[in-house]
C-alpha cells in the first residue's frame, strides 16, 4: 500500500535535510548563474550610477516605446489567433482519421519542431526575397511589379505562424487524443448533427489544448528575437528586438534593462493569470 | 469532413514545404538567394567544410551542447529525486525556480548574461555559454527526467532490498540501470536545447566561442553567405534523420518478426 | 540432490524439532503491532498474530483494512509505530529489509526489467556474495523448480504474465529465506490462470514447507490454499482461524459478511431465557453468553421443504421475489414472516420454482451459527 499524502509529517526532520542535500547543486548553480544575472537587470533598470527612475519615465513618455509595446501584442495576438485556426483543423484530423495518416502528419510536425527556428527563417528569407518563388508566382499572376515581401511585418508574421504551428498542433494533439469518441458518438446517438456533436462536445473537450496552445504560442511570440529582427521591418520592430538594438547599437544599458524588466512583467503577468485559472504544471504537460 | 481534411492537407504543405525549399538552395550555382536556381553544383559545400569560420562554430557547438549536457544532468538528477520522492516545505517554490529559466524571455537573460559575465571575464568564452546554456536546459531537462522517476515502480527498489542488496547497491544495480534512459533523454534535451539555442549565444559568445545559431545568423543578417544553405540543408537532415529512422528501423527490423 | 531439495529437507526437519518441542513458541510472533502515517489515524490498529514454522497463512480483508500495510513491516519496508514482530524468537523491527532474509512476491512482480530471467533471480545470491557457478546452477534449479527451465535468457517484457510470476517466485525463493511474503500475487492474471497458480504455489509450499504469509482480498483464494486465515478490517484482525472456522464459525458478523453468502437473523433472548429469533419465534438453540445475537445462516444451508416430519428443522414460508439462475445453482431472494431471505439450492431442485411463488423454506436448527451482537 502506498503511505497516504501526510505520511513525511512523522519522519519531517530528517527528510527535509535529505531533500535540501539533494537540491542543493541545482538550486546554488541557478542562484549564481540565473538569479544574479537576472537580478541585475533589474538593478540596472533603476541605476544610472545612482537610483533613478528616468528609464522607466523615459520609456512609458515616448509613444515610441508604446507603439513598439504594442505593436509586439498585436503581432503575437494575430499569429496566435492564426495558428490556432491553422493548428485546430489538423490535429483534429491527426486524431480523428488515426493510421498512416496520423503517422505522416505527425512526422511532418515532429520534423518542423525539431528544425532550428534560424534554418527555418532562412527558408522563409529565400521564399519572400526580391529573386524568390513567391514574387515570381505573384508577377506571373500580373501583380507586377510584386510588392517587397521581405523585411515586413508581414513577413515575419508569416514566419512566426509557421515556426509555432508545430508548438499549438502539439498542444491541441496531446489534448485531443485523450478524448473518448464515444462522447462524441453518445452526443450523435442522443440526436446531435455531426457539427453540433462537434461544437457541443469535442470543442469544449479540447479547450485545456486551445488553452495552453495559445498560452504556449502567445508568450513565446511576446519574446521572439531571432524572427522579427532578421525578416521583420526595422522600424516596426517587436520589443525583443529593440532590446537588442538598445544593447548592440546604443550600449544603453539602462534603457535595455528597463525594457527588459517590462517584457520580463508582462510576461509573467501571462504566466499568473494562466496559473490563476489553470496551474503552471498543466503547461508542459 | 472533406473540406476539413483538405484543409489540414494544406496546413501540413504549409509547414512542410519551407523546410524542403533548402535542400535545392544548398545545390544553387547562385551567390545570393535566389529561387529557382540557376544551376546546380556541390561548390559551397566543399566551402562549407573547408572554411574554419563555419567548421569551428560547428565544433564550438558540438562540444558547449556536450558540456552543457553533462552539467545539465548532474544538477538534475539529484533535484528531481529530492522533487519527485520527498516531502518537504517550499517544495513548490522550488519548482518554480526549477522552471523559472523557461519561463523568463531568453532576450532577457541575454541581456543579464551579457554584463554579468562580463564583469566575470567569462564574456565571449565557451565557459560563459556552457553556464547560461545549462540554466535554460534546466527546466526541460527536469521535466523529463521528473517524469521518468516519477513512472518509476518503487517495488522495483522495495524487491531488490528485500533480496538482500543494500540502499547503495540498490540505487546502482536497479534504480540507476532501469531509470538510464529516462536520464540519457534528459541529456540529449539538454543537448539540443543548447545546440539550437541563439539569443543568448548571439550575445554572449562572441567570435571566439561562435555557437553554430550565431554563426548562422549573422550570416543571414550581415553576409547573405550562401553557405547558409549548406547549413539549413545539413542540419534539416539531420533532423530528418532522427525523425524518420524509428520508423525504418521498425519496418526493416520489425517485419521478419 | 538440488539446493532446494536440501531446503525442503532442512525445513522439515525444522517442523519435526517444532513438533518434538518448541511447539509452543511460534515462529513468527506479531505483537501489538500498530501504524500510523501521520500520528493520528491508525492503518494499523494493534495487531498480533502468533504464526507456526511452516503454516501457510493468508491475510484476508478489503483493501484499507491493514493487510498489506502490517506484510510491509514484516517485510522492512514500513517501520511500526508501536508493536515487535519477532522471527525465531529474535525481534526484527529494526533489522533493516535487506539483512531480514524474507521472500517477498510483489503484486506487479517487480521484476527487474534490465535482467533477464535468470539473472534476476540469481540477484539475491549475488547480494550474498555467492560463487558465480553456484549462482548460475542455484538459479537454474529454481527456473526449474517453477517450470521455466527454457526462459532464463528471456526478459522479463517477453514473458507472459504467468511467467512473470513464476519467476518472482523463483526469485523469492532462491535464497532459502525465512519466510515467504507474497501481496496479492495472483490480482492481475485471469482466472484459469490464478486457479493454476494457486495450485502451483501450494505446491511449492509443501515441497519446500516454507513459512508463508499470502495477502489477498479473494476469499475463495483465502479459503482454498491457507492452513488459517487472518481476516482484517478496520485496521484489526477479526478472526485468526483455519478456513472452515472462518467460513462456519465466524467470530464477528463483518468475518460472517465477507467471507460467503449470508443471510443474518436478529436473535434475542427472551424473557423466558430461550433465544428467538424475529419472525421466526423460539429457535430452540444452545444459549450461549450474551442477550443479543446474528444469526446466521448460509444460504446454501436453506432447502426447499416438500413436507414431511419437521424434526430439527426450521421451516418457514417464503414468497420468491427474484431468482437467479447460476447454472448449477439457483438464488432465491425474497421474504416471508418479516424475514428477507436468500436461499442457493440445487438446479435440479429449483425447475418447478417461479418469480412470485410461494413455498416453504427450511434449514437445520444447528446450522444457525450465533454471533454476539
Amino acid at each position: 500500500m502506498v503511505p497516504p499524502v501526510g505520511s513525511a509529517a512523522i519522519k519531517s526532520g530528517s527528510s527535509d535535510a535529505k531533500a535540501w542535500l539533494l537540491l542543493l547543486p541545482a538550486l546554488a548553480f541557478l542562484a549564481v548563474f540565473f538569479l544574479v544575472p537576472l537580478g541585475q537587470v533589474v538593478f540596472f533598470s533603476v541605476m544610472d550610477p545612482g537610483f533613478t527612475l528616468k528609464h522607466y519615465t523615459s520609456f512609458l513618455s515616448d509613444s515610441f516605446y508604446w507603439r513598439v509595446l504594442w505593436g509586439t501584442f498585436q503581432t503575437a495576438g494575430i499569429v496566435t489567433i492564426f495558428a490556432l485556426l491553422m493548428s485546430y483543423p489538423l490535429a483534429y484530423m491527426i486524431v480523428r482519421m488515426g493510421g498512416h495518416f496520423a503517422t505522416v502528419m505527425l512526422l511532418i510536425i515532429a520534423m518542423s519542431f525539431w528544425t532550428s527556428f534560424l534554418v527555418r527563417t532562412f527558408a522563409w528569407m529565400v521564399i519572400l526575397g526580391n529573386n524568390g518563388p513567391l514574387r515570381a508566382i505573384l508577377e506571373a499572376f500580373g501583380w507586377s511589379p510584386a510588392p517587397q515581401l521581405l523585411f515586413t511585418r508581414f513577413s515575419s508574421t508569416l514566419a512566426m505562424v509557421h515556426l509555432l504551428i508545430p508548438f499549438m498542433v502539439l498542444a491541441l494533439y496531446s489534448v485531443m487524443k485523450k478524448i473518448d469518441m464515444n462522447f462524441v458518438r453518445a452526443a450523435r446517438s442522443l440526436g446531435a448533427t455531426p457539427f453540433q456533436a462537434f461544437h457541443r462536445v469535442f470543442l469544449p473537450l479540447s479547450a485545456p489544448g486551445i488553452v495552453n496552445g495559445c498560452t504556449l504560442v502567445f508568450i513565446m511570440c511576446l519574446g521572439f528575437y531571432v524572427t522579427p529582427v532578421l525578416l521583420g521591418s526595422p522600424r516596426e520592430q517587436m520589443i525583443a528586438g529593440l532590446i537588442g538594438t538598445q544593447i548592440e547599437e546604443f550600449l544603453e544599458f539602462g534603457e535595455a534593462s528597463a525594457t527588459s524588466v517590462i517584457l520580463l512583467l508582462v510576461t509573467l503577468a501571462i504566466f499568473a493569470i494562466y496559473n490563476r485559472f489553470v496551474g503552471l504544471d498543466k503547461l508542459w504537460g | 469532413m472533406n473540406l476539413v481534411l483538405a484543409f489540414a492537407l494544406v496546413v501540413a504543405l504549409f509547414v512542410v514545404g519551407p523546410l524542403l525549399i533548402v535542400v535545392p538552395m544548398s545545390f544553387s550555382t547562385a551567390t545570393s538567394f535566389e529561387f529557382p536556381p540557376p544551376g546546380y553544383w556541390l561548390g559551397y559545400y566543399r566551402a562549407f567544410f573547408a572554411d574554419a569560420r563555419w567548421t569551428q562554430p560547428v565544433i564550438n557547438s558540438i562540444g558547449i551542447g556536450l558540456a552543457t549536457m553533462l552539467l545539465t544532468i548532474l544538477l538534475v538528477i539529484p533535484a528531481s529525486f529530492a522533487m519527485v520522492r520527498q516531502r518537504f516545505f517550499g517544495r513548490s517554490a522550488v519548482n518554480l525556480m526549477l522552471m523559472m529559466p523557461m519561463i523568463v524571455p531568453h532576450i532577457v537573460m541575454a541581456l543579464g548574461y551579457y554584463s554579468y559575465f562580463s564583469h566575470l571575464k567569462i564574456i565571449h568564452s565557451p565557459l560563459g555559454v556552457v553556464l547560461a546554456h545549462t540554466c535554460l536546459s534546466v527546466p526541460v531537462s527536469y521535466l523529463i527526467i521528473a517524469a521518468a522517476l516519477k513512472g518509476f515502480d518503487r517495488n522495483l527498489e522495495r524487491a531488490a532490498m528485500n533480496l538482500g542488496a543494500g540502499p547503495l547497491r540498490t540505487f546502482w544495480e536497479v534504480t540507476f540501470p532501469v531509470l538510464r534512459p529516462g536520464f540519457l533523454i534528459g541529456g540529449l534535451f539538454a543537448f539540443i536545447h543548447s545546440f539550437d539555442e541563439a539569443v543568448v549565444a548571439i550575445f554572449i559568445s562572441g567570435q571566439a566561442a561562435s555557437t553554430l545559431p550565431r554563426k548562422m545568423f549573422d550570416s543571414i543578417r550581415i553576409e547573405a553567405d550562401p553557405i547558409i544553405s549548406v547549413v539549413s540543408t545539413l542540419l534539416f537532415g539531420v533532423v530528418l534523420l532522427a525523425v524518420i529512422s524509428p520508423l525504418i528501423w521498425r519496418v526493416v527490423v520489425k517485419r521478419p518478426v | 540432490m538440488t539446493a532446494l531439495d536440501s531446503r525442503a529437507n532442512s525445513a522439515a526437519r525444522g517442523m519435526l524439532a517444532g513438533e518434538n518441542g518448541t511447539m509452543t513458541k511460534a515462529y513468527l510472533e506479531i505483537r501489538d503491532l500498530v501504524k500510523s502515517y501521520d500520528g493520528w489515524q491508525k492503518a494499523v490498529r494493534g495487531i498480533s498474530l502468533d504464526i507456526q514454522k511452516g503454516e501457510f497463512v493468508s491475510f484476508l480483508g478489503p483493501s484499507g483494512s491493514g493487510k498489506t500495510t502490517t506484510l510491509m513491516m514484516v517485510a522492512g519496508f514500513e517501520k511500526p509505530t508501536a508493536g515487535s514482530i519477532r522471527l525465531g524468537g529474535r525481534e526484527i523491527a529494526p533489522v533493516p529489509p535487506h539483512q531480514r532474509n524474507i521472500g517477498m512476491v510483489f503484486q506487479n512482480y517487480a521484476l527487474f526489467p534490465h535482467m533477464t530471467a535468470a539473472e534476476n533471480v540469481g540477484f539475491p545470491l549475488r547480494m550474498r556474495k555467492r560463487p558465480a557457478a553456484e549462482i548460475a546452477k542455484r538459479a537454474r534449479d529454481a527456473l526449474a523448480m517453477v517450470g521455466l527451465a527454457d526462459f532464463a535468457g528471456r526478459q522479463p517484457r517477453e514473458l507472459s504474465g504467468g511467467q512473470q510470476q513464476r519467476v518472482a517466485l523463483a526469485r523469492a525463493l532462491v535464497f532459502e529465506p525465512d519466510v515467504l511474503l507474497l501481496d496479492e500475487p495472483l490480482g492481475a492474471l485471469d482466472k484459469n490462470l490464478r486457479e493454476h497458480m494457486q495450485v502451483e504455489i501450494k505446491r511449492i509450499h509443501r515441497e519446500l514447507g516454507i513459512t508463508t504469509i499470502y495477502v489477498t482480498h479473494d476469499q475463495t483464494e483465502a479459503m482454498t490454499m491457507s492452513d488459517r486465515i487472518a481476516v482484517f478490517s478496520q485496521g484489526a484482525v477479526e478472526q485468526f482461524a483455519p478456513p472452515l472456522d472462518v467460513y462456519l464459525r465466524p467470530a464477528t458478523r463483518f468475518v460472517g459478511g465477507f467471507v460467503g453468502d449470508s443471510n443474518f437473523l436478529d436473535v434475542t433472548r427472551g424473557t423466558d431465557g430461550g433465544l428467538t429469533a424475529a419472525g421466526l419465534g423460539a429457535l430452540d438453540l444452545p444459549a450461549p453468553e450474551g442477550d443479543r445475537f446474528h444469526g446466521l445462516i448460509r444460504p446454501e444451508a436453506i432447502g426447499v421443504w416438500r413436507g414431511g416430519e419437521a424434526g430439527e428443522h426450521c421451516i418457514v414460508s417464503f414468497t420468491v421475489e427474484a431468482l437467479v439462475n447460476y447454472g448449477d445453482s439457483v438464488l432465491l431472494i425474497g421474504g416471508g414472516h418479516g424475514l428477507s431471505l436468500r436461499a442457493r439450492i440445487p438446479f435440479v431442485q429449483a425447475t418447478d420454482i417461479h418469480e412470485g411463488n410461494t413455498l416453504q423454506l427450511a434449514w437445520r436448527r444447528r446450522d444457525m451459527h450465533l454471533i454476539p451482537a
